[in-house]
């Protein structure tokens, strides 16, 4: 029997693992970070109560990472980065970096649970050390046992803001703003959504609870659309707007602030997928996702998806499809078994909700006009908008991977993960045209997934 | 414009260059392509503008005036494409080679290519981190670099600024002729009328021919480049192994490659050259970045632990001959073609253009074009329209 | 369970952090916001998303360049650098 292969070590690609173990499958997980639990169960060596105290619900993931641990059918290489993966006639090819050296997995049998992070969105200074996302501020805490400063401000949209905050202020920190782009009210006016998830209120309530004992008050409604710095070129305050419900800036006040984590919702990773080859699709956030079937297989067969790269939609959902994830892939490898229809339905309310959450916490267009000419798009390469529209204007670049050629936006190291979905908005705006499907799944284009260095890669087979 | 005085089928490089050279004679032109400026080969290009890797032949006289052309554009345009007049060093490692390389600088040096020979120690001063086995080298300060892109680019906009036009996004579907000659063509969604047609379609350069009846035989040639992070700055000029040259003229299917690697004026390190008769398929061959990678280390030590970032791979149009086909096609008047320039398409875009502008306006071209002549292609097929 | 301290060099400074942290998280916990200068403007940055994924805090490790600090764990002697542009 061959092993079931599992990329991703957060609460969908643990759950596969136990779910395809279980079912009499061996299974191989590959993980780059060097702790189990993914971006949502970051963990430390730390002392173990001092975790749950940041973390509503790390006690899930440390139940799912020991028994990881525990099941000897199960390998674990950590720290291990694919930096290349192809699909031939039936077989995938893998070829990793793990200790220093390349080792090539092939297999007939994948499941990709490579899942997401912070999505964000550019504005002037958002580039000033002490600018960060609040899954940066978050990981800092659990998983190095460092606040990131002593005044933050988090800002953004989604419910990841409420933990974040709430684990500033256990540690000790001053949040000198909380601010949500978007009224909270709208999902609420789901009942249904409400009834199914009474444990996902408990957890809101926690973290308000938390929150307003460290005397903040969310205002909703607000952003941060501009950072200033020190002259020492470091942050030293953010401009806090109210913006109407297309994100169009009302009213700006200054704030004083060493940190900003500013996050709008997420950004799936499909670089490993779409290497493969696998079908990707635009979701209903406009984030490009795996499509999959019902069993989280893959237009590949034998290659599954399964988490945040499916759709983001939070853990809960995340795990219930890695659960289905580990099963189809078992019973591709010849196991004697089979998706249960009580997980497929729970998988179908967490979708539910998954999906409420979506349209209570939009995006708009109005965020386009906070840049100006100045602000930089692209990060890594230093190209600011003022470059990508003379791109479209004087260089006649009609879509984005034109504009990208033209400028080198999105061809610096991160590839396009930071500034990508935010260039395909902008050179579109640019044209007077809306963004096509195209734009957004060929800026997600990566054969290369990772930088590896020429001495490893000529060394390899 | 519905009446221009040309037609320019291909917004690459050498289409630009042929627009410009067609609009700075006085000519109306109109630029058609199917999709945006160099959506081709140009895109996937390196950006040479060599003398180095030619003999005394009509393409290396092709390639002089061509690289001089380039700086003349830079000025004359306004620049915008990081053109640098960087310089090669080719070395070599074998006996055979270092003679060969020897004889061949000096036969360039005779036709007019400036060439410095390096012993151990002037190469080491020339290129400080080259591997410490290397102890000859010839150096070409003639060699160029340019940003393939952006000079297709800045170059079609020159051409709209002085009364050209540039058409994206329709696809040439017929070329129209009328006793034997060009009286213009239609695309997809217009018909325009005009005497003068120029393919410049680069690897699609013989299905256009097809399109007026007529037939070029160009086929594509893949190429690999591997692009690093951005490194601190280890090379200072366009540094290749003898064997490139060799390279370009062999007809073997198999992979072909030897070293090729330059700095860039944003910092990562261009690697490469491969060379492989599949057609046009796309996949990512692994084994060859991995080739590359150790030849690249093999020169460069100091590469071992400068990372990979991502790589690249573009389809070099050639003839059978490989040399480029630059003139009027032999069957149909008025249609001229400006295609299959291999590896070499950016450096001799110019001279291309204005070879093609010479001919059509009747001026003394700067050099004899019949070695470049479509009409050299006997035996081809003269389809019926 | 307790942590030990380990050291480890940036610049002509000494940095202690806790076994386990990330070179990145050990420069904040001191203080450090600021690890390289871009290349072409010259602006200062630090660590933006903290998960490895955007490339913004790279620092020089041993003599390596594009190091992530806030990935990459410290380890005793490590000599870490700011990274000036892309120069080592």
């Amino acid at each position: 029997m061959h092993n079931v292969v599992i990329v991703g070590g957060g609460p969908a690609g643990l759950s596969a693992a136990l779910a395809a173990a279980a079912a009499g499958a061996p299974v191989l997980l590959i993980d780059s970070n060097s702790r189990l639990g993914g971006q949502y169960w970051r963990n430390s060596v730390s002392e173990l109560e001092n975790q749950n105290e940041q973390h509503f619900d790390l006690a899930t993931g440390l139940l799912l990472i020991n028994a990881v641990k525990a099941r000897k059918e199960i390998e674990v290489w950590s720290e291990a980065q694919i930096w290349s993966a192809t699909n031939n006639e039936g077989k995938n090819t893998l070829r990793v970096i793990h200790q220093g050296k390349e080792k090539i997995v092939n297999t007939a049998n994948l499941i990709l649970c490579t899942g997401a992070y912070d999505r964000t969105l550019p504005f002037p200074g958002w580039d000033i050390p002490g600018v960060m996302t609040p899954g940066g501020v978050q990981s800092l805490l659990k998983g190095h046992g460092v606040l990131a400063g002593k005044q933050v401000v988090v800002a953004g949209t989604g419910p990841f803001l409420l933990p974040v905050a709430a684990g500033v202020i256990k540690a000790g920190g001053e949040i000198v703003s909380l601010i949500e782009a978007n009224k909270s009210r709208r999902w609420l006016t789901s009942i249904i959504v409400i009834l199914e998830n009474l444990s996902k209120l408990k957890e809101a309530f926690y973290y308000i609870k938390t929150i307003s004992q460290g005397k903040v008050r969310a205002q909703f409604g607000y952003a941060v659309i501009a950072a200033h710095a020190a002259d020492n070129g470091e942050l030293e305050s953010v401009d806090i707007a109210k913006i109407d419900r297309n994100f169009k800036v009302k009213k700006v006040k200054n704030i004083k602030c060493d940190v900003a984590a500013i996050g709008w919702g997420f950004t799936a990773d499909t670089s490993l997928a779409g290497s493969l080859g696998c079908k990707q699709v635009v979701a209903k956030d406009e984030s490009v996702v795996v499509w999959v079937d019902s069993e989280q297989q893959t237009n590949i067969p034998g290659v599954f998806a399964a988490g945040e790269i499916t759709g983001i939609g939070g853990s809960e959902l995340s795990m219930a499809e890695g659960v289905i994830a580990g099963i189809a892939a078992a019973k591709f490898v010849g196991c004697k078994v089979d998706v249960l229809k009580a997980h497929r339905k729970r998988r179908a309310k967490r979708q539910r909700f998954a999906n409420a959450l979506i349209k209570a916490y939009p995006i708009k267009a109005g965020w386009q006009l906070w840049p100006n000419d100045q602000t930089t798009i692209c990060r890594c390469e230093e190209v600011s908008l003022g470059d990508l529209k003379f791109s479209v204007e004087e260089l006649g670049a009609t879509d984005s991977r034109t504009a990208k050629l033209f400028t080198r936006c999105g061809m610096g190291l991160c590839q396009g993960r930071i500034c990508g979905r935010s260039v395909v908005d902008l050179v579109a705006k640019e044209l007077n045209v809306l963004p096509t499907d195209i734009d957004r799944i060929s800026a997600v284009n990566r054969p290369i997934i990772t930088p590896i260095p020429l001495g490893v890669l000529a060394q390899g087979e | 414009m519905k009446n221009p005085d040309a037609i320019v089928i291909g917004a690459g490089v050498v289409g630009a260059c042929t627009a410009l050279s067609l609009s700075n004679a006085g000519l109306s032109v109109l630029v058609i392509d199917r999709g945006p400026v160099a959506s081709g080969t140009t895109g996937a290009g390196e950006g040479n503008i060599l003398v180095s890797d030619k003999e005394p032949s009509p393409e290396l006289t092709l390639a002089i005036r061509s690289r001089n052309a380039w700086f003349e554009i830079d000025t004359d345009i306004g620049g915008g494409f990081e053109l640098e007049a960087k310089g090669g060093v080719v070395v070599s490692r074998s006996t055979k080679g270092i003679s060969d390389l020897k004889k061949l600088a000096s036969l360039q040096k005779e036709n007019g290519v400036e060439t410095i020979e390096l012993d151990a120690s002037t190469l080491q001063e020339a290129e400080p981190f080259i591997s410490k086995d290397v102890n000859y080298g010839v150096l070409y300060p003639g060699d160029a670099q340019c940003q393939p892109m952006l000079a297709a680019a800045q170059i079609i906009r020159a051409v709209k600024k002085r009364g050209g036009q540039f058409i994206q996004g329709e696809n040439v579907i017929k070329i129209n002729s009328n006793a034997g000659s060009i009286v213009g063509l239609t695309t997809d969604k217009n018909t325009y009328s005009t005497p003068i047609i120029i393919n410049a379609t680069g690897t699609w350069a013989g299905e256009v021919a097809k399109l007026a009846g007529s037939y070029l035989p160009i086929m594509p040639r893949r190429g690999y480049i591997l692009v690093t992070s951005p490194a601190p700055k280890l090379i200072n000029h366009k540094v290749y192994d003898a064997d490139y040259v060799a390279n370009v003229a062999s007809g073997e299917a198999d992979l072909q490659s030897s070293a090729v690697i330059e700095g860039t004026a944003s910092g990562t390190i261009l690697i490469g050259a491969s060379r492989e008769r599949v057609g046009f398929k796309n996949d990512l061959n692994i084994a060859i970045l991995r080739q590359l990678a150790r030849q690249a280390i093999s020169l460069f030590p100091v590469l071992t632990n400068i990372q990979l970032l991502r790589a690249y791979r573009g389809f070099r149009p050639y003839a059978p001959d490989h040399l480029p086909v630059i003139g009027e096609d032999a069957n149909v008047l008025g249609l001229w073609h400006a295609a299959g320039h291999e590896g070499a398409g950016i450096g001799l875009a110019p001279a291309t253009g204005e070879l093609i502008t010479a001919q059509i306006t009747g001026n003394v071209p700067f050099m004899d074009p019949m070695p470049f002549s479509p009409k050299r292609f006997k035996g081809g097929e003269h389809v019926a329209v | 369970m307790s942590q030990s301290e380990i050291q480890f060099t940036f610049d002509d400074k000494t940095i202690s952090a806790l076994s386990g942290q990330s070179v990145g998280a050990a420069l904040l916990a001191a203080n450090q916001r600021s690890l390289r200068k871009t290349r072409f403007n010259k602006d200062k940055r630090g660590i933006f998303c903290g998960i490895g994924v955007c490339f913004d805090c790279l620092v020089v490790i041993d003599g390596i360049t594009n190091q992530r600090a806030c990935i990459i764990e410290a380890k005793p002697g490590m000599k870490v650098q700011t990274q000036d542009g892309s120069n080592a």
